[in-house]
């Protein structure tokens, strides 16, 4: 199976300027994958318009399945943007966005581009977790509800199950004694916990985390951190919108930085964090740390 | 572990505060107006003989007004279920995606709010004149059934479509305002979970909006409670038009419409206190849960 599809000239309109380079550095070095690995995000010069406005102007990137790719830039990049464009919650307006080697969004159908049915684009976002700043469970379920909602009315798990299933996940966020408990009763840290257990009970093959320790406060933020640490570390791929740039050189295989639309530069934390190529990662590593 | 066993003890810990009470003078010269008021009220109400209490408490209870009470009550239940459920459909439908199916229910809501309730009913009522023979059937096909008008349609349905009809548009709005009041990211949740449009709507968006859908539903049954009465033009027989034919034999006018106005307060009261339990029932999951464990 390759991930490589032609692309039809005619099929998305992006921007022809060939010869403008690809920031450097972008993309992960192709050594660290298997020979013939399908990627699990590939984006090939993606590009995203609020009508006049361009949040995204030209993002490639490629995400090596069981690596953690931590997304880094001043507020107003287009973190968020990018992130949500790879479940399909925004559609791109140019470039290619595969994930598992899947156009998302659209299927390729004798060399013309279709847009998905909503009940596709909604499978295929079934394998795609996202955890979100503000948390986003359901407030008039339960801990436990929350997590089995999903995989009971999507995935036609049977209840018994989702609750038991529901319940391990729990206790693998520390929080075995709260199943009973509605979100307003949990504190921040142990809501943002509930949800990624919520996103794992679908058992994603991609976890998208949009700064999710950035509504907390600052003493609950570890405990967040340790399940996606812990996450990362059992191979889960991972891209992480985040300001906290110790879990980036800690947890990280690359990162990715930001600026205005586009990648400015991608590469392993040691060298980006600490020796970024471009004057302005160099700014604003400064300002964050 | 309490705060008396971890500190050293405090002065005056436990000790009740001994203050003395702001006073509040305006309440007392309120109190004291508005009870005044009251007892003239209640003295006109006694001594003025035209009130007829006696006549008040020989019909309360008569067997037509209660007939008519529960016509009242079955009608109001009826339209209400009709304007909820119509609502919620119009709302749904007024949201869809689709240019043509928003704008029918756009319509719908424009016509319904737009002409006065007495005569959509009166419409209703002369449905007959308007189209003598009604069949079901396939469109411009064949019919499968039809019959007359004025059987299909009787007083009772004429009465219940025309409030329930109405109502429906005004539920509309309120539904639509409770679904647009819940944070745009719960629908994101569920959508990244790859639940479907419907799914979230009927699992995550509308138990949400119930919250703040309630309140105003319960206005509007109670507003309803007291619509019905306007059937009475085409003589549907609920609680005002049984004490109208009461008092069209015995002039016993003003003892009659009292018996009436006494009904509808003692049902209004009921429906209140069904309204406020409720909202308590859907604040479910709002509130830190007082008192409980967990
Ligand atoms: N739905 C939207 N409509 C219009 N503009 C948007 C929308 N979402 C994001 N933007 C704009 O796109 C740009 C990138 O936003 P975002 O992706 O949220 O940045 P980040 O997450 O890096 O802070 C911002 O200028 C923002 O104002
Ligand atoms: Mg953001």
């Amino acid at each position: 199976m390759s991930g490589e599809v032609a692309v039809p000239a005619t099929a998305v309109p992006t921007t022809a300027v060939p010869t403008t380079a690809v920031p450097a550095g972008v993309g992960v070095p192709s050594g660290g994958a298997p020979a013939g690995a399908v990627p699990m995000v590939r984006a090939e010069r993606v590009r995203k318009s609020f009508g006049q406005h361009t949040a995204l102007q030209d993002v490639s990137l490629t995400v090596i399945p069981g690596e953690v790719t931590c997304l880094i830039g001043p507020s107003g990049s287009g973190k968020t943007t990018f992130l949500r464009c790879i479940n399909h919650l925004e559609r791109i307006s140019g470039g290619r966005l595969e994930v598992d080697g899947e156009l998302v969004g659209y299927r390729e159908h004798r060399g013309r581009i279709r847009e998905l049915r909503p009940r596709d684009i909604a499978r295929k976002r079934r394998e795609i977790g996202m955890v979100f700043q503000r948390f986003n469970l359901f407030p008039h379920l339960t801990a436990l509800e929350n997590i089995i909602e999903a995989p009971v009315r999507v995935r036609a798990e049977r209840r018994s199950e989702a609750v038991e299933r529901g319940r391990a996940l729990l206790a693998r966020v520390g929080l075995a004694d709260r199943a009973g408990a509605y979100p307003a009763e949990l504190s921040g840290g142990q809501q943002q916990r509930v949800a990624i257990a919520r996103a794992l009970a679908m058992r994603p093959k991609l976890m998208l985390f949009d700064e999710p320790t950035s509504a907390l406060d600052p003493e609950l933020v570890g405990e967040v951190l340790e399940i996606m640490r812990q996450l990362a570390a059992e191979g889960m791929t991972m891209i992480v919108v985040t300001h906290e740039l110790g879990f980036a050189r800690q947890a990280a295989d690359t990162v990715v930085f930001m600026d205005a639309g586009t990648v400015v530069e991608a590469g392993p934390p040691a060298t980006l964090l600490t020796a970024p190529a471009h004057e302005r990662t160099r700014a604003f590593l400064s300002k964050v740390l | 572990m309490t705060a008396a066993d971890a500190s050293p003890p405090q002065r005056g810990a436990g000790v009740d505060v001994d203050a003395v009470p702001l006073r509040h003078p305006g309440r007392w010269a309120a109190g004291v107006a508005i009870g005044v008021l009251a007892a003239m009220g209640v003295h006109s109400l006694v001594t003025n003989r035209n009130f007829q209490w006696g006549t008040v408490g020989d019909y309360l209870f008569a067997e037509p007004v209660l007939r008519g009470m529960w016509a009242t009550v079955y009608l109001t239940v009826i339209a209400m279920a009709i304007g909820i459920v119509g609502g919620i459909v119009l709302a749904i439908l007024r949201m869809s995606p689709n240019p043509v199916v928003a704008g029918a229910a756009w319509l719908y809501i424009w016509f319904f709010r737009g002409t006065p309730l007495l005569v959509q009913i009166l419409f209703w009522s002369f449905i007959g004149a308007l189209y003598p023979r009604l069949s079901l059937g396939i469109p411009f096909g064949p019919s499968l059934v039809s019959g007359d008008a004025n059987h299909i349609v009787p007083l009772f349905a004429a009465a219940v479509l025309g409030l329930g009809l109405n109502e429906a548009a005004y539920m509309a709005e309120i539904v639509r305002a409770g679904i647009n009041g819940v944070d745009a990211g719960q629908t994101e949740a569920a959508s990244a979970l790859g639940m479907s449009r419907a799914l979230t709507l009927r699992r995550i968006v509308l138990p949400q909006a119930m919250r703040t859908i309630i309140p105003p539903t319960g206005n509007e049954t109670i507003s309803m409670l007291k619509t019905t009465s306007l059937v009475s033009v085409i003589s549907y027989n609920e609680l005002l038009n049984a004490t109208r034919l009461i008092y069209a034999r015995n002039f016993q006018t003003i003892p009659l419409l009292i018996v009436a106005a006494l009904w509808y307060l003692a049902l209004t009261s009921v429906l209140t206190v069904g309204q406020h339990q409720l909202e308590r029932r859907f604040a479910r999951g709002t509130l830190p849960r007082v008192g409980q464990r967990r």
